[in-house]
C-alpha cells in the first residue's frame, strides 16, 4: 500500500501533466489524448536501427523510467506517504537523476546513428555542468534542516517556504531541474528541427513510448522535488496533505513545461558558459548566504 | 536498523552485489567496445555502492552510486575520444604490455589481501549506527580530524582543473577573446 499509493500518484499527476501541457499550448482540452498516444505508439511498429548496440538501444528508455521513478520514490507526497523515507534522501534524489544521464549516453550510443549520437553527447556536458546546479542548492537546502531526510526537510519550512528563504537557491534549482529533464529551452538532445529527435530519433513504437512516458515521469519527479525542497511540500492551510503536495507539483510541472514554450532554444557552447561561469558561483553564493542567515536569525 | 547482526538475507545481498561487481569488473576487459567498457566499469561500482547499501552505509553507498554515473561518463567520452576503435567493430586488440600488467595486477591483489589479512581489525561489530547518526559522525570526522586531507586534496584537484583548462586554451582563442 505504501508503495502503490505513490506511484499511481506519481501516475496520475504525470498524466494530469501532460493533459495540461497539451491545453496550455495549444488551448484545446482532450482529456484522452496522452492515452490515444500511447496506443498509437503501441500499435506501430517498433523499428530496430540496422547495427545497434542492442543491449544499450533496450536498456535506455527502461534506465530512464527507473531513474525518474526512483527519484520519486524518496519524495514524501504527505507525512508518511512516501515509498522510502532515506536519512540521506537528498542525496538520493541526485543519485538518481544521474542515472537519466547514463540512460540518455546509452540512447545515444546505442542505436549508432549520427543524430542520437551527438544528442547523447550533448546531454554530457548539458548535465554535468547542470547536475551541480542540483547539487549545490540541495546542500543550502539540507544546511537549513540540518537533515538529509526528505520529510525533515518539508518539516524545516514550516515557518517560511525555502522559495522565500532561499529565493536565489530556488531559482537556480528550477532551471537545472528544466534543463536535467532536457525540457526546452535546453533540449539540446532532443533537439527537433536541428537533430530530428536527437537521442530519440531511433526509436519509434513501444520503445519510443516508454521513452516519452520515462520523461514525462522525469518532469513530475523534478516538480515533486521542487515541491519538497522549496515550496514546502504537503504543508499548507485548509486542504489534506496529499492535495496540497499535488497541486504544488501540478503547477511546477506545468510552468517548466510552458516556459519552455516562450523561449528559443540556447546553443550548446552558450548553455555551458551561463551555468559555469554564473550557475556554479551563484549556487555558491547562495551556499554562503543561507549559511549566514542560519547564524543570524534564531 | 541498530542492533542486529547481519541476517541470511543481508548476506545474501552482499554476496550478490560483490558478485556482480566482480562480474561487471571481468566485462569491462572482455569487450572491445569503449562504451561499454565504461559502463560495465560504472555498474561494476554501483554493485559496490548496493554493497554498501546491503551493509547498512546509507551515505556511502548513495553517495558511490552517485559519484560514479557522472565520472564513469565522463570516462566514457574520453575513451571514445582517445581509441582509435572505440566502437570495437574493428577487430582490433585493444591490449598491449600484456605480462606487466598482469605482473602489476597480481603484486596490487596480493598487497590488498595482505592488508584484509593481516590488519587487526577487531570483533566484528554487532551494532551499526543508524543513518542520521552516520551522516553527523561524518560531518564531524569532516570538519575535526580529515579536514586538512580533504581540503590539501580539493585544492590539489582544482589546481589541476585550472592548470589543465588553461592548458588546453589554444593560444589563438585566447586573443580572439580579448
Amino acid at each position: 500500500m505504501s508503495v502503490l499509493a505513490p506511484l499511481l500518484a506519481l501516475a496520475a499527476i504525470a498524466y494530469i501533466v501532460v493533459v495540461l501541457d497539451g491545453w496550455l499550448s495549444t488551448g484545446r482540452l482532450r482529456p484522452f489524448a496522452p492515452a490515444t498516444a500511447a496506443l498509437g505508439l503501441l500499435a506501430r511498429e517498433s523499428v530496430v536501427p540496422r547495427s545497434p548496440d542492442r543491449l544499450f538501444f533496450e536498456t535506455a528508455p527502461v534506465l530512464l523510467l527507473i531513474a525518474a521513478v526512483l527519484a520519486a520514490a524518496v519524495l514524501p507526497l504527505g507525512p508518511g506517504l512516501v515509498i522510502a523515507d532515506l536519512a540521506t534522501g537528498a542525496l538520493f534524489v541526485n543519485a538518481a537523476f544521474a542515472y537519466v544521464l547514463v540512460a540518455l549516453l546509452m540512447a545515444g550510443w546505442g542505436p549508432d546513428g549520427a543524430y542520437a549520437m551527438v544528442g547523447g553527447w550533448r546531454f554530457l556536458g548539458q548535465t554535468i555542468a547542470y547536475s551541480m546546479l542540483i547539487v549545490m542548492p540541495i546542500t543550502a537546502v539540507a544546511m537549513r534542516a540540518q537533515s538529509l531526510s526528505t520529510a525533515d526537510i518539508v518539516r524545516s519550512q514550516a515557518g517560511l517556504w525555502n522559495v522565500l528563504y532561499q529565493p536565489l537557491g530556488f531559482a537556480l534549482f528550477f532551471v537545472a531541474g528544466m534543463a536535467v529533464a532536457f525540457l526546452p529551452p535546453f533540449d539540446l538532445p532532443t533537439a527537433p528541427g536541428e537533430l530530428a529527435g536527437g537521442v530519440e530519433a531511433e526509436y519509434t513504437g513501444a520503445r519510443l513510448a516508454v521513452f516519452r512516458i520515462a520523461r514525462t515521469v522525469l518532469v513530475v519527479s523534478l516538480a515533486t522535488a521542487t515541491t519538497v525542497f522549496y515550496l514546502g511540500g504537503w504543508l499548507g492551510p485548509g486542504l489534506p496533505p496529499w492535495a496540497w503536495s499535488a497541486l504544488k507539483t501540478l503547477a511546477v510541472a506545468a510552468a517548466m513545461l510552458e516556459l519552455g514554450h516562450a523561449v528559443p532554444r540556447i546553443r550548446e557552447a552558450h548553455l555551458l558558459a551561463w551555468a559555469w561561469k554564473a550557475g556554479i558561483p551563484l549556487a555558491l553564493l547562495n551556499i554562503f548566504l543561507v549559511g549566514v542567515l542560519l547564524l543570524v536569525l534564531p | 536498523m541498530t542492533g542486529t547482526p547481519m541476517s541470511p538475507l543481508q548476506l545474501a545481498f552482499v554476496a550478490f552485489f560483490g558478485l556482480a561487481a566482480v562480474w561487471f569488473a571481468l566485462v569491462v576487459f572482455r569487450t572491445s567496445s569503449m562504451m561499454r567498457s565504461a559502463l560495465a566499469l560504472l555498474f561494476s561500482q554501483t554493485a559496490l555502492g548496493a554493497l554498501f547499501l546491503a551493509l547498512q552505509a546509507e551515505f556511502l553507498g548513495v553517495l558511490q552510486i552517485m559519484m560514479m554515473a557522472t565520472e564513469m561518463s565522463i570516462m566514457a567520452i574520453f575513451m571514445v575520444m582517445f581509441m582509435m576503435d572505440p566502437g570495437g567493430l574493428g577487430q582490433m586488440d585493444m591490449t598491449h604490455q600484456k605480462r606487466l600488467s598482469i605482473l602489476a595486477g597480481v603484486i596490487a591483489a596480493v598487497a590488498i589481501a595482505a592488508v584484509a589479512l593481516l590488519t587487526p581489525w577487531g570483533a566484528p561489530a554487532t551494532t551499526v549506527p543508524s543513518p542520521a547518526d552516520q551522516l553527523q559522525g561524518l560531518g564531524r570526522e569532516l570538519l575535526g580530524r580529515s579536514m586538512l586531507v580533504f581540503e590539501t586534496a580539493g585544492i590539489t584537484i582544482l589546481t589541476a582543473m585550472v592548470a589543465a583548462t588553461a592548458v588546453a586554451m589554444p593560444a589563438f582563442e585566447r586573443r580572439r577573446e580579448r
